[in-house]
């Protein structure tokens, strides 16, 4: 503690679980946004990616409303979340807002996605497994041209409804913490703004993790035309949402209210690892220029003329940093705004526990835990295109 | 109509009609009958066991020493405050004893040092406070007084003559602004010290033309700022003008 601290400021309130919740629901919205760009842009390169992204976004869906269940406890009592809903509270209302999400969006979009391959294998199958496919079709099995169109249109549709809605489920993140008047680190009109585009650039990163290293334990070769688009878009979104961050941080010196020196303190000593070091540095800066020199982002060939398997590596090291600096954004967004006082003549400290429900081992096994879901999933519903090519000997 | 279309609309179909039957079922009937809760809760409150007796039920017995509390520092601090629920003691005095704590930790709950607590409400470090003695050998919680009547401001002011003492006014005793009579010093409720009431004061140094050495800054008084008194704009224990 430094300075003046009310009493009820000592503890933070929202801790770890807090962070990884805005961070996981992010990755939902960016990896849909991304699934996006194939169905309803048309850029044909990332369609690889297409299947994976839906996937990958359902899977973090699953599990991002567990940090909030854990840090509020009484998980018996989640439900009455939907059965007595509070229309006046926005955090109340986000549960309407993930139910949308979960199932017109995305279930929906994966069903119609899915079905043809669903219907083959449930006739293809035998025993149980027959059964349990048959179910998934919801016993919907024509597979006539007719039939496959419709899908197609409907799917794409889903997809157009959809991007609304994922800007809605991470913008409406940002609202909540935007909306705390109260609070000069979050109170700020481009709050949902800002997180809307770190979580697509999260999730665009996020994907071209899974699917390089997916790739390489699947001994396939991977589509450097995907991995250079995904890389220019997420080069792409970093600029837009680096911009929009520097925007925030340039009209709160400008506006300069009496919050000001607090904050540049905050910024300085107790943030200076996350926010310069990990967010600006090495989850921004340094991704923004590596990738604008590998990627095809600012020219059709490249600045500089890299053999594929040293980009590839670029890429995965791009996109693991820039996880690293949105993790930070986050921790700095919720951990930040409550390490100064009220009063802005103080600062208090955070410190993880290791145990404990809202501990860095239940954060740890909430962070690992959607890749196990995505395993299921991948393993039911296999997103992998057929054209794909063994990986030659050289690759 | 497409067969995927009549599949998925059975399908949330069923959906529907689960949740509107889990809602039935599970929503109590009195909910939102008074606002967003079970209206029945009220009388499931209102059902359980009284535990507090409340101070005036304490003064039918016990009134000589509720005389001396109210008359003293101690006259906001409602007996089950530290004496706990008597609800029970009320009902058969002799059988059940409120609890009366000596433990040194309870009396720290108020009177520890706290940096947000009001300045001149009196806090100690209890780590170097007379270490171990409990606060009873000393304080008499029925009419706390301080055994020995602090000789500084200091001594309850502390975060103020800290904050002083690194300002342009390290050198002003408190006494030039405050008159404080000697009798605040033991009871500092009852009598409380004064503060500058009018512009003038300040003025006394700090206006244009006054009698004071030229490093201190001087103001037009009958035009700088309006009508407020200087103490409302500038913060007298550590004020910012150069």
């Amino acid at each position: 503690m430094q300075g003046y601290i009310y009493p009820n400021e000592f503890e933070l309130r929202w801790g770890l679980l807090i962070v990884l919740y805005p961070y996981l629901t992010g990755l939902v919205a960016g990896a849909f946004i991304l699934a996006s760009l194939a169905r309803v842009f048309n850029v044909k390169e990332v369609e690889p990616t297409y299947r994976l992204a839906l996937l990958t976004a359902l899977a973090f869906l699953i599990v991002a409303p567990l940090p909030l269940v854990a840090h509020l406890g009484h998980p018996e009592r989640s439900y009455e979340i939907f059965l007595t809903p509070n229309r006046k509270s926005a955090m109340a209302m986000f549960g309407f807002v993930y139910a949308w999400y979960l199932m017109v969006v995305l279930l929906l979009e994966i069903w119609f996605d899915y079905r043809r391959d669903l219907v083959l294998t449930a006739r293809e199958a035998t025993g149980p497994r027959k059964w349990f496919y048959y179910t998934l079709t919801l016993g919907a099995t024509d597979l006539s041209d007719r039939a496959l169109q419709f899908d197609d249109r409907v799917g794409r549709w889903i997809t157009i409804i959809g991007i609304p809605s994922a800007f809605l489920l991470h913008g409406y993140v940002g609202f909540i913490f935007g909306s705390v008047k109260a609070n000069p680190w979050w109170s700020s009109v481009l709050m949902p703004v800002v997180f809307l585009f770190s979580a697509i650039v999260s999730g665009i990163a996020l994907v071209m993790i899974i699917y390089l290293v997916a790739t390489l334990f699947r001994s396939k070769k991977v589509d450097m035309g995907c991995a250079d688009k995904l890389a220019s878009f997420l080069f792409y979104a970093i600029v837009v949402d680096f911009s929009l961050e520097m925007l925030d941080f340039i009209h709160r010196l400008y506006e300069a209210e009496e919050s000001i020196e607090i904050l540049s303190q905050l910024i300085e000593g107790r943030l200076f690892v996350s926010l310069i070091v990990l967010q600006i540095v090495l989850g921004t800066l340094v991704p923004l220029i590596s990738l604008g020199v590998v990627s095809p982002a600012l020219s059709k060939r490249s600045i500089a003329r890299i053999p594929a398997e040293v980009r590839r590596l670029i890429y995965l090291g791009c996109a693991i940093l820039v996880q690293i600096g949105i993790f930070s954004i986050r921790w700095n967004v919720v951990i930040g705004g409550q390490l100064f006082s009220k009063s802005l003549r103080g600062l208090t400290a955070y410190k993880a526990e290791l145990l404990g429900l809202e501990g860095l081992l239940v954060a740890g096994v909430l962070l690992v835990l959607p890749f196990l879901v995505l395993g299921v999933l991948v393993k039911i519903l296999p997103p992998w295109p057929d054209t794909e090519l063994p990986a030659s000997p050289e690759a | 109509m497409p067969q995927q279309v009549t599949r998925l609309g059975i399908a949330f179909a069923v959906l529907a009609i689960v949740f509107v039957a889990v809602r039935q079922t599970l929503v109590p009937d009195t909910f939102g009958d008074a606002g967003h809760y079970r209206a029945a809760a009220v009388d499931s409150i209102e059902a359980q066991p009284l535990k507090y007796a409340g101070h005036e039920a304490c003064t039918m017995c016990h009134r000589p020493i509720a005389d001396k509390r109210s008359a003293s520092n101690h006259s906001g601090v409602s007996c089950e405050v530290c004496h706990g629920p008597a609800a029970e003691h009320v009902a058969a005095p002799g059988n059940v004893r409120p609890r009366a704590p000596r433990e040194r930790g309870f009396c720290p709950l108020c009177h520890g040092y706290n940096a947000s607590r009001p300045s001149g409400f009196p806090q100690i470090d209890p780590v170097a406070h007379n270490p171990t003695v409990p606060c009873m050998t000393c304080h008499d919680p029925h009419a706390p007084e301080p055994p020995v009547i602090p000789g500084e401001c200091r001594a309850c002011h502390g975060q103020i003559a800290s904050t002083k003492a690194v300002s342009h006014h390290a050198v002003l005793p408190c006494l030039t602004c405050h008159d404080a009579p000697e009798e605040h010093k033991a009871t500092p409720r009852a009598v409380r010290p004064g503060k500058p009431s009018s512009r003038d004061f300040c003025g006394g140094c700090h206006a244009e033309g006054a009698d004071s050495p030229p490093h201190i800054p001087g103001v037009d008084m009958a035009t700088h700022g309006e009508d407020y008194l200087c103490w409302q704009c500038h913060y007298p224990h550590h004020p910012e003008a150069e």
